[in-house]
Parts: structure tokens; C-alpha cells; sequence
């Protein structure tokens, strides 16, 4: 028999029994489309996040920084994440060279082959005031020129124009904080910056001695006005950002601050020499592929280095582990269907017993027999498979419509939270079709098995 | 017995078992038949017939014995082999007619043809030829429900012969129908013998039907020949 006949004699018999090919193919459409909407779910979540890094131009940066022991490395908006920096394995030598970030570093830097740009990040931590209420936060210091790049993405105002003015830009989610919700009338305005500072005057020394539990410190702040000329979005995640932090000064400006450029307790355990220059420059590459060859080269240089990218393939091991849950969670459905193919199957085979005589008497081989019900079972699968990813299509868009329906109401931008790449629409149909003709084994091997002498004797 | 044996069968034996219970449905059975000669098989009910039938045409497997087709031993072939043996040389026709209800005349005939890779369009004509040949024009998409006992018949014979075989094998195949369509059958099976040199062996139990068009008669009785009759000498 030829393909062309096997499928047009299975899709003749199916339809004989519209009703019964109906209700077994129903089964597997519902299951399919379970495990398709899972999985496109997961691939969704996948694709967002990918996307978004993307987006924001996230894998082509690698930090440096020096080497503190085992130290974390420069703190970032959120204290309680710290990117997991690559550590080189410790010098034994004592005497070594000390690579300073510096400006000669970054000049050096600069020269490399595939480096785009490379730029300092400097933080400290501050108290901020707008009007009555106050936020303690971290202030980064951002170059005009970085301010006028894509990498500060400004929701209201402008950047600063130089280096030089007492000129912030702030987070919305720090003037909600302080108590705006309106970045508009926030432009103009003044907000305090409230530093920390070492104090050894007398007078501090004297406070301290006479002071009492946790006021023992010779800590004193310093006072600052600034104009607020911008409002960015803040980023929702952590990592190796080039920009992100709740407040942005200009370098100037920030050089005319007393402060302490502590941004956790190892930083006053780190030795003079490596205290010097920046605590980490930000280098960004042409492709996210010369990321690791350029990452090696620092770490050869005793540098600390933190990308994105390591973490994206640590990602990727996650998502993988969430396909197989999802899977294993469709595969219930999946089993379902599969059973009730083996239900009609068999009954196919008990109600067509005698045909299958017929089939031998008039020169069917036994794998003939079986090829005939397989192909059923196979058009069954196909038309699951088929049917099924139509249905996690349309399931997936309503889904998508109403969650979205309700996140727009909270100003969250329209998600696609499913993705139907290629491979899962093509997969999708094939494992149908594969699952099907699992199912149709153990039905089809006894249609083979069908005596024609008793099978042309049975009413 | 013929000379030539385009069928020839030795000591063919075929004990049925169940349990510890073993039925001998033929035993000793040795006959030879040349070609293009019409075999009439009689006996009772529970003789051996049908057994006989299924040992020629393959459906089944002696016990001991052997069965020769055209000087080929065809009682030691594989199932696959044997399928291959209906599908080319032998033709089959049974009392119940045992056409598939859901399909038309011309689908019942075309049917085996699927099994010997022929083209859908060849087998539309061929089968569409046959039905001519039986008498059955224009009741090419009739379903076997809305035939007589007769026309399916026919359309059984014509199934039968599409793959042009040697040997027709009829299993009682008058045993629905009324006397003088068994007669035209029987008829048309003697014709199909004279006009193509098929060989036919046909089982009933109308002894007097098969006198009239059979050149020999073999009468079963308890799974063994009780007689062989050559009715008609060869031309």
C-alpha cells in the first residue's frame, strides 16, 4: 500500500465514526493545547526577559573592579543585591603589581580591540530630602555625556547640560517615595543631599566622648542643595546596569561634596593602594560575544569582572528546569489522551475484526493490517496536534488580552506573556503525532495478530 | 486424480486443539487437480470443507501434510508469504459474501488492489471493468446493503478475480442465495474456468448444483475424501 492510500483509508474510516473521532481527537486536542499553552508560557517568560536585556542594551557590559579578597564589589541601587563577580584566584605573591582604575586605566582600556567605551561608576550613600520627607539612598555620579545617551532613558526634564551644576536627576520611584507622584512638577524643584563624612574635629571628639551606646562614632553630615532637572524610570532589576541608582550628580558637583565613599563594611578593610583610583569602571563591548575574551583579559590582571551575560547562562539552566516541570505538568493531559486513543483504537479493532479477515483473505499482510490502524491512530495525532495548538493559540490570546486588560489599568505596558516560536508549533504537531502512534502500538499489534479463519467466522 | 496437479495436496492433516481436546477436521486428505479445472467439494456440515478451503488459500497452516500450488509447496510458507500468495494467485469468495459494508461495489472490488500497490486511478478502472464483467454496470457506488444477495455475491467474485489469480476458491458461496441465483453464480464461476482457464474449487453442500457444472466432485465426510468423482474428462 502507498502512504497516499494508508492516509486516505485512515482518514476515511475516522470519518465513518465522526462522533467517536470527534470526542478521542477532542482528548488530545485539549491535552496538546494544555501543554502548549505551558510551554509557550514558559518560552514567553524567556522571550521577555532575553528581550528586555536586549532592549536595554544589558549583555554587552562588563564591570571591573579591583581585587578586595573576597569582598563584594561595588554596591549598587539595591544594597540587598549584589551582582556575583567573577573572582581570580588569589596572587600569592605579595609584592604584586596593583592594577589602579584610574583614568589611565580607562584611557588604556579604551584602546582595546572591541571595546566600545569604558566610564567610572562612583556611589556613595546619602539622605535625600524633598520637602518634608526624606529617603536614604545610594548617589551615583553620572557624566553629562552619559546622561545624554540612550543609557539614561529621562521620563520628564532633561539632562545636565555639563559636568559641573548642582543638577540632579532622579527616580520616580524615589519621588514617590518622597512623596510625588507627578514627575512633571517635580522638575525645577530643590531637593537636600544630606552626605556622610569622617569627623575628627574637637568638637566631634568631644561629642563622642560624651555621647552614650551607638553615638560613640565620629560621624558628622554635610548639607546640599540641588535642582532636580530630571526624572528617569528606574530599572526593575538587578545587575551590572551602567546607570542605575535612584539619584544621578554630575562628576563636578560631586567633587565639591564632603562624603564617604563607603559602600559596605569591607570597603574600610581594603588596602591605601587599592583604595585609590575608581571603585569600578563600567566597560561596554561591541557584541555580547567579545564579552568573555574581554572579561578574561582583566581577570588575567588580578581585576574582579561582573556580566550580565554569565548570568543569562545561568538563566538559561532555569529555564530549562522550568520547561521540564511545565512538561511534566502537560504530560498529565498528554497520558489522558493517549489512553483514550487506545480505548477507540481497541474498539475500532474489536467492531472491524471482520473486515480485518477480509483485508488478509484478499492478501494483507499482518503489517499491512497494522500500518492501516497505525496511520488511524497517527491522523488522530496529527489532528490533535493540529487542532491543539490552534486552541493554545486562541486560549493563550484571551489570556493575554485579559491580563493585560487589567495591567493597563496600572499604567504597565502591553505583554506578551506567550510565545509560539516555530519549533514549539512544528514539536507541538510531531509529539502529538508521535504520542498517538505510541498509543496505537499495542491496539494495531493485535489488529496484526487477527486470525482471518476465526476473524471471517465472527458476526 | 489429475496428472499435471496444478493443486496437490498429500496426507493433508489439520487437528484443531483446545485443552487437552484435539479435533481432527481433516486427516489423510491427498488430491490433485490440474488447471483450469472446476473442483466441486460436498460433504455435511462439520466434514472438512472449509478446513480444506483455508489450507488452500493460505488462511490457515496443516498440521502435517503438504499442499503444492502450480509445483510450488506452499504448506511450509511464512503468513507474510501466504498473504503474498492471495494477494497474486489465489482468489477468495465466501457464503457471506463478506464485502465492507461502508463501502460502494466499486471501492468492495478496488479493495484488494490497495494491498498490491496498484495506482487509485488503475484501480478504479479495473475494478469498474470487473464489475461490467459480473453483470453489475452502473452499480458501481450501490453499497452492499442496497444490493440483492446475488449482486453482492457478484461483487464478491469480481474482488475475487481483480488481481487476475490462478485459482478461485468458493467457500459456499450459493449458501445465502435463492436456487436460481445460486445457479448463475455457479454459472458464472463455470464461464470465468471455461472463458480464462481459472482454476475454481467450490464448496457446497448442493451436491446436484455442483454435478451439473463441476468436472470433479470430492465428497468429505468426517474430515477425509469419501469419494472422487472426475465428472468431466479433460478436453
Amino acid at each position: 500500500m502507498r502512504a497516499t492510500d494508508y492516509l486516505e483509508h485512515a482518514w476515511s474510516n475516522l470519518w465513518k465514526k465522526k462522533l467517536r473521532t470527534f470526542l478521542t481527537t477532542s482528548g488530545v486536542v485539549i491535552g496538546i493545547g494544555a501543554l502548549v499553552c505551558m510551554f509557550a508560557f514558559g518560552q514567553g517568560v524567556q522571550k521577555n526577559i532575553r528581550d528586555q536585556f536586549e532592549e536595554m542594551d544589558l549583555l554587552n557590559y562588563i564591570n571591573v573592579s579591583p581585587r578586595h579578597g573576597d569582598a563584594p564589589g561595588p554596591a549598587h541601587g539595591d544594597p540587598d543585591v549584589q551582582p556575583r563577580y567573577t573572582t581570580p584566584p588569589p596572587v600569592s605573591d605579595p609584592n604584586r603589581e596593583v592594577t589602579v582604575l584610574d583614568d589611565a586605566f580607562i584611557a588604556e582600556v579604551m584602546n582595546m580591540d572591541g571595546v566600545e567605551a569604558a566610564f567610572p561608576e562612583m556611589r556613595f550613600p546619602a539622605q535625600v530630602r524633598l520637602g518634608e520627607k526624606e529617603q536614604f539612598t545610594l548617589i551615583q555620579v553620572v557624566t553629562s555625556k552619559a546622561c545624554n545617551s540612550e543609557l539614561v532613558q529621562l521620563r520628564a526634564g532633561a539632562p545636565y547640560t555639563s559636568d559641573e551644576p548642582n543638577e540632579v536627576i532622579l527616580s520616580d520611584s524615589l519621588l514617590r517615595r518622597l512623596g510625588n507622584t507627578d514627575p512633571e512638577t517635580a522638575i525645577g524643584t530643590e531637593v537636600e543631599i544630606r552626605t556622610i563624612i569622617l569627623d575628627f574635629s574637637v568638637a566631634s571628639l568631644m561629642r563622642m566622648a560624651l555621647a552614650k551606646g551607638d553615638q560613640r562614632l565620629p560621624i558628622s553630615d554635610r548639607r546640599y542643595t540641588f535642582k532636580v532637572v530630571g526624572v528617569v524610570e528606574r530599572m526593575g532589576f538587578g545587575g551590572a546596569l551602567p546607570i542605575r541608582s535612584d539619584v544621578f550628580i554630575p562628576p563636578g558637583a560631586a567633587d565639591r561634596m564632603k562624603k564617604l565613599v563607603l559602600t559596605g563594611v569591607s570597603d574600610l578593610f581594603q588596602p591605601a593602594e587599592e583604595m585609590a583610583g575608581y571603585s569600578t569602571v563600567t566597560i561596554r563591548v561591541a557584541s555580547p560575544a567579545q564579552v568573555a575574551p574581554i572579561k578574561a583579559q582583566f581577570e588575567q590582571r588580578g581585576l574582579r569582572t561582573f556580566a550580565l551575560m554569565d548570568q543569562l547562562s545561568e538563566m538559561r539552566v532555569g529555564f530549562v528546569i522550568m520547561d521540564m516541570f511545565l512538561l511534566a505538568v502537560g504530560m498529565i493531559g498528554i497520558t489522558v489522551a493517549s489512553l483514550g486513543i487506545v480505548n477507540t483504537m481497541v474498539m475500532s479493532i474489536l467492531e472491524r475484526y471482520r473486515e480485518i479477515g477480509i483485508m488478509k483473505a484478499v492478501g494483507a499482510t499482518d503489517g499491512d493490517v497494522q500500518k492501516i490502524f497505525l496511520f488511524e491512530s497517527g491522523m488522530i495525532g496529527l489532528l490533535g496536534g493540529v487542532f491543539g495548538l490552534l486552541l493554545a493559540k486562541v486560549v493563550s490570546f484571551i489570556i493575554n488580552q485579559v491580563v493585560n486588560g487589567f495591567t493597563s489599568g496600572q499604567g504597565v505596558p502591553f505583554i506578551q506573556y506567550f510565545s509560539f516560536p516555530w519549533w514549539l508549533c512544528l514539536g507541538a504537531v510531531a509529539f502529538s503525532i508521535a504520542v498517538s502512534l505510541i498509543a496505537g502500538i499495542y491496539p494495531t499489534l493485535r489488529a496484526a495478530r487477527v486470525d482471518p479463519v476465526v476473524a471471517l467466522r465472527h458476526d | 486424480m489429475d496428472a499435471d496437479g496444478f493443486i496437490q495436496t498429500t496426507d493433508l492433516t489439520k487437528v484443531y486443539f483446545s485443552g487437552p481436546a484435539q479435533v481432527a477436521a481433516l486427516h489423510g486428505v491427498s488430491l490433485s487437480l490440474g488447471r483450469g479445472r472446476f473442483l466441486g467439494v460436498a460433504g455435511a456440515s462439520g466434514s472438512g470443507k472449509s478446513t480444506l478451503m483455508n489450507l488452500l488459500g493460505g488462511l490457515d497452516t496443516p498440521t502435517s501434510g503438504s499442499i503444492h500450488l502450480d509445483g510450488k509447496l506452499i504448506s511450509d510458507r511464512s503468513k507474510a508469504e501466504l498473504a503474498l500468495l492471495r494477494r497474486h494467485t489465489v482468489g477468495m469468495i465466501f457464503q457471506s459474501f463478506d464485502l465492507i459494508a461502508s463501502y460502494s461495489a466499486l471501492e468492495n472490488v478496488a479493495f484488494p488492489l490497495l494491498f498490491a500497490n496498484v495506482a487509485k486511478k488503475e484501480r478504479g478502472r479495473r475494478a469498474g471493468e470487473l464489475l461490467r464483467t459480473v453483470g453489475l454496470e452502473g452499480r458501481d457506488h450501490h453499497r452492499p446493503a442496497q444490493l440483492s444477495g446475488g449482486e453482492q455475491q457478484r461483487v464478491a467474485i469480481a474482488r475475487a478475480l481483480v488481481n487476475q489469480p490462478a485459482v478461485l476458491l468458493a467457500d459456499e458461496p450459493t449458501g445465502n442465495l435463492d436456487s436460481k441465483t445460486s445457479e448463475q453464480i455457479v454459472r458464472m464461476l463455470y464461464d470465468l474456468k471455461t472463458e480464462q482457464g481459472l482454476t475454481v474449487v467450490m464448496i457446497s453442500h448442493e451436491e446436484m448444483l455442483l454435478r451439473e457444472f463441476a468436472d470433479e466432485l470430492i465428497c468429505l465426510q468426517d474430515g477425509a475424501v469419501l469419494s472422487h468423482e472426475i465428472l468431466r474428462a479433460r478436453p
